[in-house]
């Protein structure tokens, strides 16, 4: 038998890797996308059709993978380690947990060419949250592309509310007034013999819903100034300072009275919407209206049992300016097929495509441009009792923008959920709501060192 | 009655609830999973002990992939077992040629291999997932189930050639000898008398390789992505990300999956216990 020589046996190992880089460099004509998945099947459907038209029209093929949100994240930062990315990243938390940091690293492609071909249709708080600081460049650009956004809704249950003696009237319009509200609606129900909890809301550490409810706590009692524009942290201020105390005094004291489920302290961000479903709470504040939109074809949960409301008003009566969460695109250094991907970007981001799109993923998403609401009545149509009252607050009342897109710190600060463990320390290990807001003040700032804008 | 009878008594009563205590703590989880695969989705968050109508849907569910995250339930099963029977077939073939070199033929520091690829349980695997990422990116095996196999067989090896080292002591050397008088050669004892004498290792060392591949989520969930590649536990990782609550398909599907596990465990059960114990027992 014919032995194989060292050299051939090289040879041949430098011919199969020649072909492995063959197989990648032909892989250019296509354009490789990474997509969060959606919460019902409709979400997935309408990107998948988004991209079977712009494949229909280019005639360049799109090799789509629907990823569910965490484990996206995971992936791509695995991907960026190695410089093995895709063209063309979809992320619909990446706003907080990625894109800041890989923008400062250096990690993310600038594409303020494909922002400035709509620039002018964008909502100016959408831009806000897209512009970030590259630290080896020293300075800001767009390196995210919004594609679609939300706001915090809350909901509740009607045959709950009316079964504790209440009718929708009888909500209170500002913020202490209104989470209390659903704390007498569960004495009532519970002197009912219902087992019941009068809010759901997340108490984890992990994921995005309890950091979201948070930091809309903080924004309602003041602290909104945590992080200046220019990126310095503003947590010194007494009036901040109070805003995290009382925010996390708010939002501890019920669940340590029994008014929040004790599982919630573990729940990942569609733990809610399940116990929601279940009946087992009264209310719960989300950042988007799917628990609505997921349930469209019962017609009596969507249109008569399933209340949505916007964020209440702050405790003195004003107005509190929604947090808006932004869905972003993005581009990875180390992409194959740059001109491609921004191309179809460019294409999703025509207002006609990307109204068609939101409107298949049923309204889930608000567009981030307000052109889309304004020109079809679908967005606004009062029949419908959701879908307005999110194209309300998140697109025609006053938002702002997260601190992350001032300095990526902040994005650190809520990958390691630093105000989402002092809620832990509260509720698990017994700390005082002023050793929790130091402890998570000291963290925060040690975190900001690392993060100097020059 | 007398104290010792007593003690007696109180000792097995005591034995006896522990006993109960373990059964109950091992068995409630596989009940739960049972009793939310037989209920219907709005029931699924209930609190009762058995479902009040019980049903076999979200089986039927399952089977005929009549829900949209089990549209392709059925390949990513085929995947499952792709790559688990290939793991299995490498792990051997790689475990029985290297235990055999370093046994049979007596290669200078062969025990060297041996206690290096032991070595290599020193690092968790989930340590290694980011350079394997790379490595695979850099042979274009990225979304390849070749990755996954690759990956796997890597993890398997080292445990597989130390159970065949320590088992193949136990048949004599003689063998091999009298084997060679006869003019066999080394291909031919291996195939004709080690690997024969072998076969409850190679049962046991098969399944093993096999459930580790089987159960695998992180590096199946990082180096594939296509729909068409995935594999069911990472199919089922979707599950987890979706609105509408359908944990009774996720049950059913998780049931419907140990399935294979279970059967090939049974199947070999006897196989399996003597060639892990005589590994163990080498004198």
């Amino acid at each position: 038998m014919k032995q194989i020589s060292r050299r051939q046996a090289l040879a041949g190992s430098a011919a199969l890797a020649t072909a492995a880089g063959s197989r990648r460099a032909k892989a250019a004509g296509t354009v490789t996308v990474w997509w969060t998945q959606g919460f019902y099947q409709a979400e997935n459907q309408a990107v998948i059709d988004t991209m079977k038209e712009w494949e229909k029209r280019t005639g360049t093929k799109v090799d789509l993978t629907i990823i569910n949100g965490p484990d996206l994240i995971t992936k791509l930062i695995a991907g960026m380690q190695v410089g093995d990315v895709p063209d063309l990243v979809h992320t619909v938390t990446g706003d907080r947990f990625l894109v800041p940091q890989a923008a400062w690293n250096d990690q993310l492609v600038d594409v303020s060419d494909v922002i400035d071909s709509q620039r002018s249709e964008f909502l100016p708080t959408a831009l806000d949250n897209s512009r970030f600081y590259n630290a080896k460049l020293k300075k800001r650009a767009y390196y995210s592309v919004p594609l679609k956004c939300s706001t915090l809704m809350e909901q509740s249950w009607r045959p709950l509310i009316e079964e504790a003696g209440f009718s929708d009237a009888d909500m209170p319009k500002t913020h202490d007034a209104y989470f209390k509200f659903f704390e007498t609606v569960q004495d009532k129900l519970r002197s009912k013999g219902k087992r019941i909890y009068g809010l759901g809301y997340s108490m984890a550490t992990k994921e995005a819903d309890s950091g979201t409810l948070f930091h809309h706590f903080l924004t309602a009692y003041g602290g909104a100034a945590i992080v200046t524009p220019e990126g310095k942290l503003n947590i010194d201020d007494p009036a901040v300072r109070k805003a995290a105390s009382m925010a996390l005094e708010r939002l501890t004291t019920p669940f340590k009275k029994g008014y929040v489920p004790p599982g919630a302290i573990n729940w990942g961000d569609v733990d809610n919407n399940n116990a929601f479903y279940a009946r087992q709470i009264v209310m719960t504040p989300n950042a988007t209206i799917s628990i609505s939109v997921a349930q469209m074809e019962k017609p009596d949960q969507y249109f008569k049992e399933i209340i949505t409301q916007g964020i209440p008003a702050g405790n003195d009566g004003q107005p509190i300016a929604s947090l808006l969460g932004v869905s972003p695109c993005i581009i990875p250094k180390g992409a194959k097929n740059i001109d491609d991907a921004k191309s179809l970007l460019k294409s999703i981001i025509e207002p006609a495509t990307l109204n068609t799109y939101l409107k298949e993923t049923r309204g889930r998403y608000l567009p981030v441009m307000p052109s889309i609401v304004k020109n079809d009545p679908w967005w606004l149509d009062p029949a419908d009792p959701h879908r307005p009252v999110a194209v309300k607050y998140g697109l025609l009342l006053p938002t702002t923008a997260w601190w992350m897109a001032y300095n990526p710190a902040y994005s650190a600060v809520l990958s390691e959920q630093i105000w989402c463990q002092a809620e832990a320390n509260i509720t698990q290990r017994n700390m005082t709501v002023e050793q929790a807001a130091e402890e998570a003040i000291k963290r925060i700032k040690a975190t900001f060192e690392k993060f100097e804008i020059g | 009655m007398t104290t010792a009878r007593l003690d007696r008594r109180l000792t097995g009563i005591a034995t006896l609830v522990f006993g109960l205590f373990l059964i109950l703590w091992s068995i409630l989880p596989l009940y739960n999973m049972v009793r939310v695969g037989l209920q219907h989705k709005e029931d699924v968050f209930s609190n009762n002990t058995w479902p009040p109508h019980p049903t076999l849907d979200s089986f039927r569910t399952v089977l005929h992939e009549a829900y949209w995250l089990l549209q392709n339930f059925w390949g990513q099963m085929g995947n499952s077992f792709y790559i688990g029977v290939a793991v299995a077939l490498l792990t051997l073939t790689i475990g029985t040629l290297t235990s055999f070199t370093i046994g049979r033929m007596r290669i200078r520091q062969g025990w060297m291999l041996t206690n290096a690829a032991l070595m290599t349980y020193v690092i968790p695997m989930s340590f290694l997932a980011i350079p394997f990422y790379g490595i695979m990116g850099k042979y274009g095996l990225t979304n390849n189930p070749l990755a996954v196999i690759a990956v796997e067989v890597t993890f398997a090896t080292p445990y597989a050639i130390f159970i065949f080292q320590q088992y193949s002591g136990s048949i004599p050397q003689e063998l091999d000898e009298a084997a060679r008088i006869d003019g066999a050669s080394p291909p031919q004892i291996f195939f004709r008398i080690y690997l024969p004498l072998m076969a409850p290792a190679l049962v046991a060392i098969g399944t093993y390789a096999l459930l580790l591949s089987w159960n695998e989520y992180l590096y199946a969930f990082l180096l594939l992505s296509s729909d068409g590649n995935l594999t069911v536990p990472v199919g089922l990782g979707k599950f987890l990300n979706s609105d509408e609550a359908p944990w009774n398909y996720l049950m059913a599907a998780s049931i419907i999956y140990a399935i294979p596990p279970l059967v090939i465990y049974y199947t070999f059960r006897r196989k399996m216990s003597g060639g892990l114990t005589m590994g163990g027992v080498k004198g």
